[in-house]
């Protein structure tokens, strides 16, 4: 077995990592390094609920083995995401909206509209669905969860002014 | 417990030592590119490598080309590069669409053009379009590289024309030039669905006839496939609302499709014949 030595930056703060290479992202960020906001839920990258950010792409982190990503690596999870001003907003509006019933899908839902907002600061209704149909949410739709997006959005580009 | 951690994933950082470890039975493993297809594999319980030599994010194999009359493609460049890039979207728009059709963005980040081509998957969203454009498959061992027109590349169902020390390196695509291109996947929902039935097409018509015509299916044979019947038919003729109802039918007749949890013989037959003819409407 290759156990690889790697030094990344994880939510801002540099981490050093000593695992197999084959060991899953999810497994060593929930385990290793107590991040247990990324949720397993298919463990085959249907769903979306373990999407973390790896050098400004969303990723599902169930497919990632951690001997792929090289020094310097970039990661930014839920945990880091809830630190940031767009973070913030997106939890104040999911909430407003009423966009969380059980709540499972949620983290990788934030990672996921954060990741759209990233590249697309005022996402059309189509352009939000479009960006976030990697993420399943078996609960209650998506109606409000499109309605959270937006309103996060519209507040993010009117604070910018 | 879904795990992949027993499998010796080796990370080279160069295709040359990539190649290396190809090279010799000892030090070889199953090729593993993004991910988005063995990863879910080898944590379902099935069978899996001990070895896997990873060619993800190798500089060498990673860009975008562009030549005078092709583009050469990267094996690792991903869908989310593709679907980004607009000398794609000028040059190839039927593999641009494609690429924004594979899983979700997520999976568009992580999955590569390569690993798409090496799954060999008779629903691969890529391999239709890639089939069209008449180019190949760039191939590269320790001891030199060979190229594969792509449509001699998939030999049987889940089989490539590659050895076991070679790595798909990249792709030569011929620009469409004054062809025109369409792709279009039918599955039970937009994202994150493996096709039903899928079609690419690139025509050229010039004084009101084809002059040049290649139309490809994914999902109905064990291989993606070319529909060279019903290219003999097209190829020379006006696009006539005739010819175009007997081409309908033709691909109707020629198709061989199966039934299976996505979808059944009938209603794949039925739709490649609508996917022909999309293809060829209002050219």
């Amino acid at each position: 077995m290759s156990i690889v030595k790697r030094t990344w930056t994880v939510n801002g703060t540099s981490v050093a990592i000593r695992a197999p290479a084959g060991r899953r992202l999810l497994d060593l960020l929930r385990e290793d390094l107590g991040l247990i906001g990324s949720k397993e839920s298919c463990g085959e990258g249907e769903c979306g609920a373990c999407t973390v950010i790896i050098d400004d792409e969303p990723v599902v982190s169930c497919l990632v083995p951690v001997g792929q990503l090289p020094d310097g690596t970039d990661i930014l999870t839920i945990e880091g995401i809830e630190k940031k001003r767009a973070g913030r907003l997106l939890r104040q509006a999911y909430v407003e909206c009423g966009a969380v019933q059980c709540g499972f899908c949620i983290p990788g839902m934030v990672v996921g509209s954060y990741a759209l907002l990233r590249k697309n600061p005022r996402p059309s209704a189509q352009a939000i669905r479009a960006g976030l149909a990697g993420n399943l949410c078996r609960c209650t739709g998506y109606a409000k969860i499109i309605a959270a997006v937006k309103l996060a959005a519209a507040r993010l580009a009117g604070r910018r002014k | 417990m879904k795990t992949t951690e027993h499998i010796d994933i080796r990370c080279p950082r160069t295709l040359a030592e990539a190649l290396r470890l190809q090279a010799d039975e000892r030090t070889r493993g199953t090729l593993l590119a993004g991910g988005t297809d063995l990863m879910v594999q080898w944590a379902s319980g099935v069978p899996t490598p001990v070895r896997a030599t990873s060619v993800w994010n190798l500089p060498e194999i990673s860009a975008i080309e562009v030549c005078a009359d092709c583009l050469e493609i990267g094996a690792g460049v991903t869908h989310a590069f593709l679907v980004d890039c607009t000398q794609v979207h000028r040059h190839l728009p039927a593999l641009a669409a494609a690429a924004a059709t594979v899983g979700a963005a997520q999976i568009q980040a992580r999955g590569t053009l390569g690993g798409n081509a090496a799954n060999a998957s008779p629903a691969g969203d890529t391999a239709p379009a890639l089939l069209v454009t008449g180019g190949s498959v760039v191939l590269a061992s320790v001891s030199g590289t060979r190229e594969v027109p792509l449509d001699r590349f998939w030999t049987a169902y889940r089989r490539i024309d590659a050895r076991p020390d070679e790595i798909i390196v990249a792709f030569r695509l011929p620009k469409k030039g004054k062809a025109q291109e369409r792709f279009r996947k039918i599955g039970t929902r937009r994202a994150q669905a493996i096709s039903k039935v899928m079609a690419a097409s690139r025509i050229l018509v010039e004084k009101g006839r084809i002059q040049s015509v290649a139309i490809a299916l994914g999902s109905i044979a064990p291989t993606p496939v070319r529909l060279s019947e019903v290219e003999a038919l097209l190829a020379g003729q006006k696009p006539t609302p005739a010819l175009i109802d007997e081409a309908e039918k033709l691909a109707q007749a020629s198709v061989r499709p199966i039934a299976d949890i996505r979808s059944t013989a009938e209603y794949r037959r039925w739709a490649s014949g609508r996917l022909v003819r999309a293809a060829l409407e209002n050219l």
